[in-house]
């Protein structure tokens, strides 16, 4: 209960974010952490009165949560679509998550009670003074809340952003201003509900996630921007995770709350607490749809495709030993984001659970040739099946999903994946993960070796990337793209919209299936953080970084987030600080990734050196677009 | 012959709001029929009836003789009925000739597992694609905008661009929701020209137009919808002498306007 009022917090935040801006902002968990951990070092640290480290933590939060709204948030709103803010705001968090990993380590930290620790006996109950504490905060907020919205005209001016934020210009209200309020005020709220709750759970950098997606259900859960909803959702949420950990067990809490997730968004998108009035969500959502076109084209690109193949197999006699290990774990991860830019990038469908595509990828194949004794191959081809039919399944249960809401119920899903890797200790392991994987062997040849291993993802790729150049620049690609912004439109011209997805979802999972069970024979081993969700993020971290819809970019995005950190060690620290900066300086200033850059530059470059003639003769710039 | 559309006594409400009201009317094969009238008159409605973007509360309609129940918005495509919209729906992120190719996607022989063996059948379809597409865009005057990213092109360049999208899909029956709307005179020659054209290799077109100037130059038929009902349906010439158009349109009677605003 006492959790679920965090949630309700959390959850309030998330609402008062959405109904402004329309964004679901998932740097929400980040701020409570923040929070907590200034809290800490005011208090512990510097010794300060509580109710002066309080109020000092509550306002570093704020000030740092307005200064990066800012130079971010508002000024992406007007540029981004829906699902980019989303990736934006998922990009924050990390930023943020990272950032407090340098300042305060990985250790978890927990702050005393606000009154001691000697419970109050009510009602012959003992109860932890902290309790009354937490209820508190939230009742004040929640009527805070209410009564900002029902009773100022700041609060109405905050609604007319939600609803009609051209209106609410013309009508003289600064729309971006309220923008950054309402992110301001959500980032306080999620301070307060942070260091109330930091004397009953100890918190450390990485916690934020936990709070995000868990204040996330509970609005979903409630109702997207309704407050109420927002809070009898967190409410819900914390009761139904205590009775599952009761009842069931503490693993399968989670996959409890996501399952209950799951089947609100796909039987009540809008929530269990909404009655009449509803947002509709089948307005195209991308209407600030933005993608750099970035074609390469004619006799340039199939010479850099040979320059390409020839490097890749001339690398292994080049680089040392341990980097070849880094360019084998680049290949596999390029596989699975390959995958993900036909979903992505072509068919515009936000998927956020390709690690859970790799789970069942890795752990099938794993399990079937340790504990059945199948030959690898056997189990990569069955465990590619496995992962086809959960994408069939997934992919027809969310066809009537779009923008944010598919991205929440791919997010949901892979939640419970993640749930699964870890509560089904028998079959996978655990936590502590599967361990015994045989090398990937095909007849009497065994990869055990990185080079022979580099060779075969190596061909894959090679493969891979020929089978869906052909495909992505003919029909095929063109119907994805037609779906990806105006399926109405693609359906008039007879494009067969829910076939068209449901292949590039089953492409999607193929290829991050195929990647997952390499990944288990290349390690011999898989532990569900090599696969979780935080591996779906980093994957879409990678695409963005690198460039959508071109396919090949993303290996660039792959390879700067895989050889950076291992290449430089003393940089492993600011990992997650420098994917999150990077997923956020991508949205704001490289919309089409470092592909496109480079194909921009080289295009230039080019037109600039071929000169006048050509632009005279043909029109400049056909060759490489 | 059979007519290429035959709507009978179509009726579509909105709430208590009768949208579309026991309307009928044929379209004949060959034929470039126009739907006129002023704005809420239920033109774009009929129009999402016929392709089953709303589903009519009452009447039927036959395309081809063959009766319309539930079908998806592709498999009316895949019956030769293709349409375009009212507001300019050009597919983003795709160049202009991507757009005008991806109409052509029915058509295509080799499905997605040959496309991506890129063998000689798909590479011969995809060049011979290629030629149908460019030579739409010259016909048009929008091959210099080719690479551009269609949504770049002016608002009537994108309308062109959809026209030509539905063109490659071959339809049989074409039905174009204002298409003249937002484009300028040249612009609107161009159409007209595309229109006659078009009409001139057997397709059916029917369209719905403000433009009274164009409806009148290249109609065969014209139908006048008012208030949701069926004022009258005759030729351009017998539409402009009619009274009780005049009264329609222009709500009294000083004569046809050259252009009612669209």
């Amino acid at each position: 209960m006492l959790e679920g009022s965090v949630f309700a917090v959390v959850g309030l935040g998330f609402a008062l974010v959405f109904r402004v801006t329309d964004v679901i902002n998932l740097s929400q968990g980040a701020f409570c952490v923040l929070g907590a951990l200034s809290a800490y070092t005011f208090e512990e640290t510097l010794r300060w009165p509580v109710p002066l480290a309080i109020a000092g933590a509550v306002l570093v939060t704020v000030a740092y949560a307005t200064a990066l709204g800012a130079v971010t948030f508002v000024p992406a709103l007007s540029r981004l679509s829906h699902s980019s803010m989303l990736m934006l705001t998922a990009g924050i968090l990390t930023l943020t998550t990272g950032g407090m990993l340098v300042l305060w380590g990985g250790d978890p930290y927990s702050l005393p009670p606000l009154s001691g620790e000697r419970p109050v006996e009510l009602w012959g109950i003992h109860i932890t003074t902290q309790g009354f504490w937490i209820a508190g905060t939230t009742l004040v907020i929640v009527l805070g809340f209410w009564f900002l919205f029902t009773r100022t005209i700041l609060g109405k001016a905050l609604q007319a952003c939600a609803e009609n934020p051209m209106a609410a210009r013309l009508m003289g209200i600064d729309v971006p201003r309220m923008a950054l309020l309402s992110f301001a005020l959500a980032a306080t709220i999620a301070s307060l509900g942070g260091i109330m709750i930091a004397p009953i759970a100890s918190l450390q950098f990485d916690s934020g996630n936990y709070f995000t997606i868990s204040g996330f259900i509970s609005v979903a859960l409630g109702g997207m921007g309704s407050f109420i909803g927002a809070v009898s959702g967190g409410l819900l949420l914390g009761t139904a995770e205590q009775v599952a950990a009761g009842y069931i067990s503490s693993l399968f809490s989670d996959a409890f709350a996501l399952a209950l997730l799951l089947a609100t968004l796909l039987w009540r998108p809008r929530g269990l607490f909404t009655l009449g009035r509803s947002r509709r969500i089948d307005v195209r959502d991308d209407v600030l749809f933005y993608q750099a076109i970035v074609r390469l084209n004619g006799r340039g690109a199939v010479l850099c495709g040979v320059a390409a193949v020839a490097v890749l197999m001339a690398l292994p006699l080049v680089v040392s030993d341990a980097l070849l290990g880094s360019l084998v774990i680049t290949g596999i991860l390029f596989i699975g984001v390959l995958g993900l830019d036909v979903l992505m990038g072509y068919a515009g469908q936000v998927g956020l659970c390709q690690g859970a595509f790799m789970a069942i990828g890795g752990y099938v194949a794993g399990i079937l040739s340790t504990t059945y004794g199948w030959p690898p191959l056997a189990g990569v081809l069955f465990a590619v099946l496995a992962a086809l039919l959960a994408a069939l399944v997934l992919a027809f249960a969310t066809l009537r999903l779009r923008g944010v809401y598919l991205a929440l119920g791919t997010l949901a899903f892979g939640l419970v994946i993640d749930s699964f890797d870890a509560g089904m200790m028998n079959v996978t392991g655990g936590p502590s993960g599967l361990v015994g994987i045989p090398p990937f062997r095909i007849g009497a040849f065994a990869f055990d070796s990185d080079r022979s291993m580099y060779y075969l993802v190596a061909g894959l790729i090679v493969v891979l990337v020929l089978a869906l150049l052909g495909g992505m620049r003919s029909g095929f690609g063109r119907a994805l793209m037609a779906i990806r912004t105006d399926q109405m439109a693609a359906g008039a011209l007879g494009i067969n919209v829910v076939r068209y997805k449901l292949a590039a979802f089953a492409i999607s999972a193929v290829l991050a299936a195929l990647a997952g069970s390499l990944y288990a024979f290349y390690f011999r081993f898989l532990s569900p953080e090599m696969v979780g969700t935080p591996r779906s993020f980093e994957m879409v971290t990678m695409l963005i970084v690198g460039g959508e819809g071109t396919l090949v970019g993303s290996l660039l995005g792959v390879a700067l987030l895989t050889l950076l950190p291992t290449m430089v060690q003393s940089l492993a620290l600011y990992k997650t600080f420098a994917e999150g900066l990077l997923l956020v300086l991508a949205f704001l200033c490289l919309p089409e990734g470092m592909f496109g850059g480079i194909a921009r530059l080289v295009s230039r470059a080019a037109v600039r050196r071929r000169g006048n003639r050509l632009m005279a003769e043909a029109g400049a710039g056909r060759e490489v677009q | 012959m059979t007519a290429a559309l035959e709507a009978s006594r179509l009726s579509k409400a909105f709430g208590g709001l009768s949208a579309v009201d026991d309307v009928s009317f044929i379209v004949p094969q060959g034929s470039l029929t126009a739907v006129i009238g002023p704005n809420g008159a239920g033109k774009t409605t009929v129009f999402n009836l016929v392709t089953n973007l709303y589903q009519a509360d009452k009447g039927e309609v036959r395309l081809f003789g063959e009766r319309l129940g539930n079908e998806r918005a592709w498999q009316i495509a895949a019956r030769g009925v293709v349409r375009t919209f009212q507001t300019a729906r050009v597919f983003p992120g795709m160049t202009a000739f991507e757009n005008v190719l991806a109409g052509a996607h029915m058509h295509l022989r080799s499905g997605p597992a040959w496309q991506m063996l890129w063998l000689g059948r798909v590479r011969r379809e995809e060049a011979r694609l290629a030629i149908k597409a460019e030579r739409l865009l010259e016909l048009v005057g929008l091959a210099r905008f080719r690479d551009a990213p269609a949504t770049d092109l002016p608002i009537g360049g994108q309308k062109l661009l959809e026209v030509l999208r539905a063109l490659m899909a071959r339809p049989r029956l074409l039905l174009l929701d204002e298409p003249a709307a937002g484009l300028n005179d040249a612009e609107t020659a161009e159409l007209a020209a595309l229109l006659r054209t078009v009409r001139g290799t057997g397709v059916t077109v029917m369209v719905v137009e403000h433009n009274m100037s164009l409806v009148m130059g290249v109609a065969d038929q014209v139908i006048v919808l008012d208030a949701g009902r069926l004022v009258t349906a005759g030729t351009p010439r017998a539409i402009q002498q009619d009274k009780r158009v005049i009264e329609a349109y222009v709500g009294q009677e000083e004569g046809f306007p050259d252009h009612a605003g669209g």
